[in-house]
């Protein structure tokens, strides 16, 4: 036996498929924003993660609309001292577990490069 | 009995305990401040139909023998109105010398997010006191035109209407970029 391999369990071929897609949805490492899902009681709090060099513009605050129509801004209460940028991370509290929330997020996000650009994901 | 490396048990395990859900979204852009000499080519005719500090829509054939630089801007954009000023002191510089400054403000967001609204874009310029030309781009029409990807942004066009240099990034008054800038519109002006 090899050192660096180690028996599993027989499973069938269709588990392994769904097992290697669930391992392939990785995070994209050049993505400028990412999404963090934590429960919060009956609620999800979604929380927007930049990368180095990316920054959030606080005069157009980050917004999901859910796919029912409803619009939330995200928010947090530490700007840099000019007010342009969140100096922490936005968040935003959405009713019900986060395997259920879906719709559109659209960012501003500003960069080294001293330009902005959308950023649009969907959820 | 099939037999796998620790790489994929560690991502078996990751995924089993629910790890932190990411997203992924557009790729990031190229970085470069510097106004990008771009070949000559015709300047496409934008066809905006609501315009402040104007008494008529603009057109670009009116505009043929003088200088003009556009800015794609927004006001919500912290990048744009810093470079602002640069912006109000070229007009005030070179608009009798020839040049035609045009803003092109075109939203970020969708209407909810009050860049739609003309009134809040009047109130921008009294802020900024911005007495050039600009135009409302709400459906983003021009923007497209120009292939434009980020905010702000800048077109220079020559006296035929031919478009010279590109670029974007903010700058401000007497920094490198705005002495750049302010090179390229003396030199079309001397054209």
């Amino acid at each position: 036996m090899r050192s660096d391999s180690f028996p599993l369990p027989r499973v069938g071929t269709a588990r392994w498929i769904v097992l290697l897609l669930a391992c392939s949805a990785r995070p994209d490492p050049a993505a400028p924003l990412r999404v963090q899902y934590s429960p919060a009681g009956d609620s999800t709090r979604l929380t927007l993660i930049a990368s180095a060099g990316v920054r959030i513009n606080a005069r157009l605050k980050p917004a999901l609309e859910l796919s029912d129509g409803t619009l939330l801004r995200f928010d947090s209460p530490s700007l840099t001292a000019d007010s342009a940028y969140f100096a922490g991370r936005p968040s935003v509290l959405v009713a019900g577990p986060a395997k259920g929330i879906r719709g559109t997020l659209r960012a501003s996000i500003c960069g080294d490069e001293a330009a902005c650009r959308p950023f649009v994901l969907q959820l | 009995m099939p037999r796998i490396g620790p790489t994929v048990v560690l991502c078996l395990a990751l995924t089993a305990a629910g790890a932190e859900a990411l997203e992924s979204g557009s790729p990031a852009p190229e970085r470069s401040l510097a106004p990008l000499a771009g070949t000559r080519r015709p300047a496409p005719a934008w066809q905006n139909r609501s315009w402040l500090n104007a008494s008529h829509p603009l057109t670009l054939p009116e505009l043929e023998g003088r200088v003009v630089l556009l800015n794609f801007w927004v006001f919500t954009c912290y990048n744009c109105t810093n470079t602002v000023p640069s912006l109000v002191d070229f007009d005030r510089k070179y608009r009798d010398r020839g040049l035609t400054l045009i803003g092109i403000h075109t939203p970020e967001f969708p209407p909810y997010a009050g860049e739609h609204d003309k009134a809040n874009v009047e109130r921008a310029l009294d802020q900024y006191d911005i007495a050039y030309p600009n135009a409302q781009d709400n459906d983003s029409r021009t923007w497209k035109l120009y292939g434009i990807r980020y905010w702000p942004s800048f077109v220079l066009i020559d006296k035929r209407g031919d478009i010279r240099y590109e670029g974007y990034g903010e700058f401000h008054v007497g920094d490198a970029n705005y002495r750049l800038w302010s090179r390229r519109i003396e030199e079309l002006i001397g054209e």
